[in-house]
């Protein structure tokens, strides 16, 4: 008589070759990318089998691929903290309402999403543009004046706010309907003032879900490519589109592929100190 | 002995299960294998838009299909099929069996030993090709000069150098694609030393037209739409996109340079690994064939490659060189080819970061 076969051993029948996949799958193209970024770059040969860490330091010495990492952190630390700073009132005004039209918000939320980054990025240049929608109504309203805003740090913020703002609000939403309105109730039946109560009660629960969605803009807003070429312009660099411009316009891949670990490991390393900004006792278990 | 406990639970795989399963694993590419083997079929990678529309309507339909071809468009920018090309340089056979390619990524890709050295007689309408355009690794498709664009109802007097844009009535209001950065250092070679690869004396010249409030845009198209918001008053373009704009109702003019015109050419090119050389073959010919030549020209503004097309009407008006007939300079490619990449390094660190 055979065995009777364990729970956990069917589980891992049915999990292991999944996971064998996808972390072949992830981790193949990664090792790839590492052995590349050690080899060495020819104009002609494109790339000559070596074992040299120069493409990282290449990097750390030369003062223009440093100052696009300056730039990169900047806007999505700003970018990120102007999506929490907007996206918190409206998710928590999301959760709480008992309106019929709550579905319909929620769509309105969302409905951004339903076209592709780049497709909205080109509406907003024509809203940015030199004789664009916005320059045209400054024009109207102050003649002799305009508002170019096309080929501009704000233009670039402006983009990737609106690309990551429906994330930030669905997640943060998720957040705040899971707390239960009856603590800020016993709050404020104690005496405390709404805001009080939403600082004292909502925003240490919140807490570990708002770092999640933090830290999800943070990614998205660090690897942006689309946003920074199409309204930034040629003048504006950023990681990921310098990136592109390595392995694709250069065909330096060796450089591209060290670029890209850089990229990810600063992400990787600013999302951990995120995280130990949050006292202990308030982060997910 | 088998109890009901041990046929419950879970599913299990017999051998034959198995093997059946890896056979239906299997069967896609056999399938494929057949499907290709049953008629030809090419795979040509090239850029979307009016271009991919304009290849179906003018070579595929008339001349490329009713030869039993079945064709398959697999659209994208160029640096990324540049670098499918090379990703898949190790694989016995690549996925497109031609690559669209402008001259210069052409010419890196030769130099990599990518490309398959061209069967001339595969391909008998290259006999019609111009001299000056042909190579054995690159079926010239269509060409244009370079030209000083501007806006005459702005402009009243016309650039007639590349030196003329660094002029002070012109200060903020010239501009180009930035991905044209290496065209426009050829002009800029071209008018400061006569050659189209003078390095030193084009970086000089760009660092002073830089200074003088130069505009630089991500896209082709979004030069048209500068033009025509008339935050640009001049600037350097190919001559056919100034017939096309002029089609769109945008205020532009085309004047030659005095020191010459670089031309830039695009065309085909079929990867040593191309599945379907025969089919490559066949749709290269078709692409030189005359009426398809003039197809793209009163379209899209591009010249044919071919001495035997012949354009009429207002497409021959539109696209005639002046006279006496402009100096036309083609590229140094191999020269392009090594010194791309560090020039757009000094282009991003120098010109843009500026």
């Amino acid at each position: 008589m055979r065995p009777v076969r364990k729970p956990a051993a069917s589980a891992a029948f049915f999990l292991g070759p999944a996971t064998m996949v996808v972390l072949v799958m992830m981790c193949a193209p990664l090792v790839l990318l590492a052995r590349f970024s050690l080899d060495r770059f020819d104009p002609t040969k494109m790339m000559i089998a070596a074992f040299t860490g120069a493409n990282y330091l290449r990097f750390v010495t030369e003062p223009y691929y440093l100052d696009v990492m300056r730039t990169t952190v900047f806007v999505a630390v700003s970018a990120t903290a102007l999506c929490l700073l907007l996206g918190i009132p409206i998710a928590y005004r999301l959760a709480r309402t008992q309106s019929r039209y709550k579905s319909t918000m929620v769509l309105l939320v969302i409905l951004p999403l339903f076209m592709g980054g780049t497709v909205r990025a080109v509406g907003w240049m024509i809203l940015f543009a030199h004789g664009g929608m916005l320059d045209l109504a400054v024009a109207a309203i102050a003649p002799g004046h305009g508002l170019d805003l096309m080929y501009t740090p704000i233009a670039v913020m402006i983009g990737i706010l609106s690309f990551n703002m429906p994330y930030m609000v669905l997640m943060l939403q998720a957040v705040f309907e899971k707390i239960d309105p009856a603590l800020e109730e016993a709050a404020r039946g104690l005496g405390a003032a709404p805001g009080g109560a939403f600082w004292r009660i909502v925003w240490p629960l919140s807490l570990p879900g708002m770092l999640i969605a933090t830290i999800l803009s943070f990614i998205m807003s660090m690897n942006a490519y689309a946003t920074p070429v199409l309204l930034g312009g040629p003048r504006f660099h950023m990681m990921a589109p310098q990136v592109y411009v390595e392995f694709a316009t250069n065909n330096n891949w060796p450089f591209a592929a060290a670029l890209a670990f850089i990229l990810t490991a600063t992400t990787l390393a600013l999302t951990l100190v995120a995280n130990r900004l949050i006292p202990g006792r308030y982060r997910a278990p | 002995m088998h109890d009901d406990q041990d046929r419950k639970p879970g599913f299990r795989i017999s051998r034959r299960g198995a093997l059946a399963g890896a056979a239906g694993l299997a069967l896609p590419a056999v399938l494929s294998a057949r499907a290709h083997a049953a008629g030809k079929r090419v795979v040509i990678g090239t850029w979307g838009g009016d271009y991919a529309r304009l290849l179906h309507e003018n070579i595929e339909v008339p001349l490329v299909i009713p030869q039993g071809i079945k064709v398959i468009q697999d659209v994208g920018d160029e640096p990324p099929r540049m670098a499918k090309v090379i990703a898949q340089r190790m694989l016995p056979h690549g996925s497109m069996d031609i690559a669209c390619a402008e001259a210069p990524y052409a010419w890196r890709m030769h130099n990599m030993g990518l490309l398959e050295t061209l069967d001339e007689k595969k391909i008998p309408n290259l006999a019609h090709v111009d001299p000056n355009m042909r190579s054995d690794f690159l079926v010239p498709h269509i060409w244009s000069p370079q030209i000083l664009i501007y806006n005459p109802k702005t402009v009243s007097a016309p650039p007639l150098t590349f030196g003329d844009l660094l002029a002070p009535r012109f200060k903020g209001k010239v501009g180009f694609p930035n991905g044209n950065n290496l065209y426009v250092m050829m002009a800029a070679s071209l008018f400061a030393s006569g050659n189209v690869d003078d390095l030193a004396k084009a970086k000089a010249l760009l660092i002073k037209l830089n200074g003088n409030g130069l505009r630089l845009y991500p896209e082709t198209d979004t030069v048209g739409t500068a033009f025509k918001s008339g935050e640009l008053q001049a600037g350097v373009m190919w001559f056919a996109r100034v017939v096309m704009w002029q089609n769109a109702g945008i205020p532009v003019q085309a004047s030659f340079p005095k020191e010459g015109s670089v031309i830039y050419i695009s065309g085909f090119v079929v990867p040593k690994n191309a599945p379907d050389k025969e089919a490559a073959y066949a749709y290269l010919n078709a692409a030189l064939d005359p009426r398809a030549q003039e197809g793209f020209a009163k379209h899209m503004g591009y010249l044919p490659t071919v001495t035997n097309a012949k354009l009429t009407g207002k497409v021959a008006q539109q696209l005639a060189l002046p006279n006496p007939k402009p100096k036309l300079i083609p590229p140094d490619y191999a020269f392009d080819a090594k010194i791309t990449a560090g020039f757009n390094d000094w282009w991003q660190q120098t010109i843009q970061k500026a």
